[in-house]
């Protein structure tokens, strides 16, 4: 386990429904959100627990980059709470960032470094050091099937190896919580049958979130969805014996 | 995490040709000015020598040599740091900082280091022409780190304000002209005469006025607190940005 993802804290000052219930690794309650003259996001509650893969699923602008951005901490929600492994994000936002790994819907890549510099920068920031650092990158190398690039340059990488890269340093420092927006982008379909296995694997002991506009995606890699449409939280469901095909567009109706 | 920042940002400047290109024209420009400096205090130096206060080779060049080489780092100063933050807008690789555990002040601060740093290295090919002269000559060496010292509290200032301007836009060459439009302002603020208008207190910013004294062996505590003022506003705004940044979505 990282340094970075400490124990949660037992007399946290924050009260919420995460600081009473430990299995919850994230728990974020009525996100809002105004961008410009818009209402980006209305009311999304969501709450994650260890082994739970949630996908976001909604059509361009429905909200979803902008829900993962507030849950990650890139964005201050106009009202509502995140919670993230028992740190609140308002309240302590370093160490909610410490428990989360991020892939933004572009990957946050140097081209001038190479793959292996680059993650262990990555390491470096969410507090790992020493032989942790360097057992985390050989085993997240070797996760996201990065061995035979690890000493290349980032710009001379396929679009599927950069995706890759940026799912890598999303997990290199093992967060609870991984929040993936659009991770399939640019993969083919065998990089994407890993990239599914990867986050099965993944979810096994950590919760994982990730925004697509793929049913089949979802039907394929998740144990629960969540539809979001103009901002609002319509649908929130287990994947088992549900017809994604019809919520969704119930949902989006 | 101050230091894991500096050490990317300047090994980021090390790999980038332009900083190489940059220096290596800096280094042309030192050695030219150093060499005609020196062999214009070699033609007047029975000269000074006869005046009420003789002025030596460190006083002579510490003006002569090092005065100029002020300019040239506000100028080159912002040069570096102008992509340090709108690159990471344009190339999206500021979401990396946004979604770690960094603040906001150890990412500005660690960014000001990386800067400081390279830009130190260069100062140091510069004073080191003057220094190497202790081989042959006695060099006052009190004067001679007082100039540096005004070259480095300039520069910073300089680092701190092309740091603030690349935090506003993903665009270098905005970046870059707002802060050289600043600096240049700055500069002629202090030969400016505004002794007929009620505004003649604004020569009390100008960079030139407050940075003579250290090229002159005159260490006042104003001139530094002048210059720690400037780079401690500029490195504040700049964390007052990236924190809006969070607020108003990136």
């Amino acid at each position: 386990m990282s340094t970075a993802a400490t124990t949660p804290p037992k007399n946290s000052s924050v009260p919420d429904v995460a600081t009473t219930d430990s299995d919850r690794s994230l728990q974020a309650n009525g996100l809002h959100r105004v961008l410009g003259n818009d209402i980006a996001v209305s009311d999304v509650s969501l709450s994650l627990s260890r082994g739970d893969v949630l996908g976001l699923l909604g059509l361009n602008g429905a909200g979803k980059s902008t829900t993962l951005k507030m849950l990650c901490g890139m964005l201050v929600p106009d009202k509502g709470t995140v919670i993230v492994n028992g740190y609140s994000m308002n309240e302590q936002p370093l160490k909610a960032r410490a428990q989360i790994g991020f892939l933004p819907d572009q990957p946050p890549l140097y081209n001038d470094m190479r793959v292996s510099e680059y993650l262990t920068l990555c390491g470096q920031i969410r507090g790992l050091t020493g032989s942790t650092l360097a057992s985390q990158l050989l085993s997240t190398i070797e996760r996201c099937s990065l061995g035979e690039v690890r000493q290349k340059l980032i710009a001379t990488l396929s679009k599927g190896y950069r995706q890759r890269v940026g799912i890598a340093q999303a997990i290199i420092h093992q967060p609870e919580v991984v929040l993936l927006d659009e991770p399939s982008n640019g993969l083919d379909p065998q990089q994407l049958e890993g990239m599914r296995e990867l986050i099965r694997r993944y979810a096994e002991d950590h919760a994982v979130v990730f925004s697509t506009h793929l049913l089949a995606e979802a039907q394929a890699c998740c144990n629960r969805v969540a539809i979001i449409h103009e901002g609002k939280l319509t649908v929130d469901t287990p994947v088992a014996g549900a017809d994604l095909d019809t919520l969704f567009h119930g949902a989006i109706a | 995490m101050i230091a894991i920042i500096a050490r990317h940002e300047c090994a980021s400047l090390l790999r980038s040709a332009q900083t190489w290109v940059v220096a290596a024209i800096l280094a042309l420009l030192f050695a030219y000015l150093f060499l005609q400096q020196l062999e214009s205090f070699l033609s007047v130096q029975d000269q000074l020598a006869l005046q009420d206060y003789p002025v030596g080779l460190s006083g002579y060049l510490s003006v002569r040599y090092l005065q100029p080489l002020a300019l040239a780092f506000t100028f080159v100063a912002p040069l570096f740091a102008m992509r340090s933050f709108s690159d990471e807008f344009r190339q999206h690789t500021y979401a990396l900082w946004q979604s770690s555990p960094v603040s906001s002040t150890s990412l500005v601060l660690g960014k000001f280091a990386g800067l400081s740093a390279v830009i130190i290295l260069l100062m140091a090919i510069a004073v080191g022409m003057l220094l190497i002269m202790r081989l042959f000559v006695p060099i006052d060496l009190s004067v001679v780190l007082c100039a540096a010292l005004g070259l480095l509290l300039c520069s910073s200032a300089a680092t701190a304000c092309g740091l603030y301007f690349s935090s506003l836009t993903q665009h270098n060459l905005i970046a870059i002209i707002a802060s050289l439009a600043l600096l240049v302002l700055l500069w002629l603020i202090g030969g400016a005469n505004f002794g007929e208008l009620p505004i003649q207190a604004i020569a009390q910013l100008s960079i030139a006025n407050h940075l003579s004294g250290f090229f002159q062996g005159y260490l006042q505590s104003d001139d530094v607190a002048y210059f720690l003022l400037f780079t401690g506003m500029f490195l504040g705004l700049c964390i007052v940005r990236l924190d809006s940044l969070r607020q108003n979505g990136y």
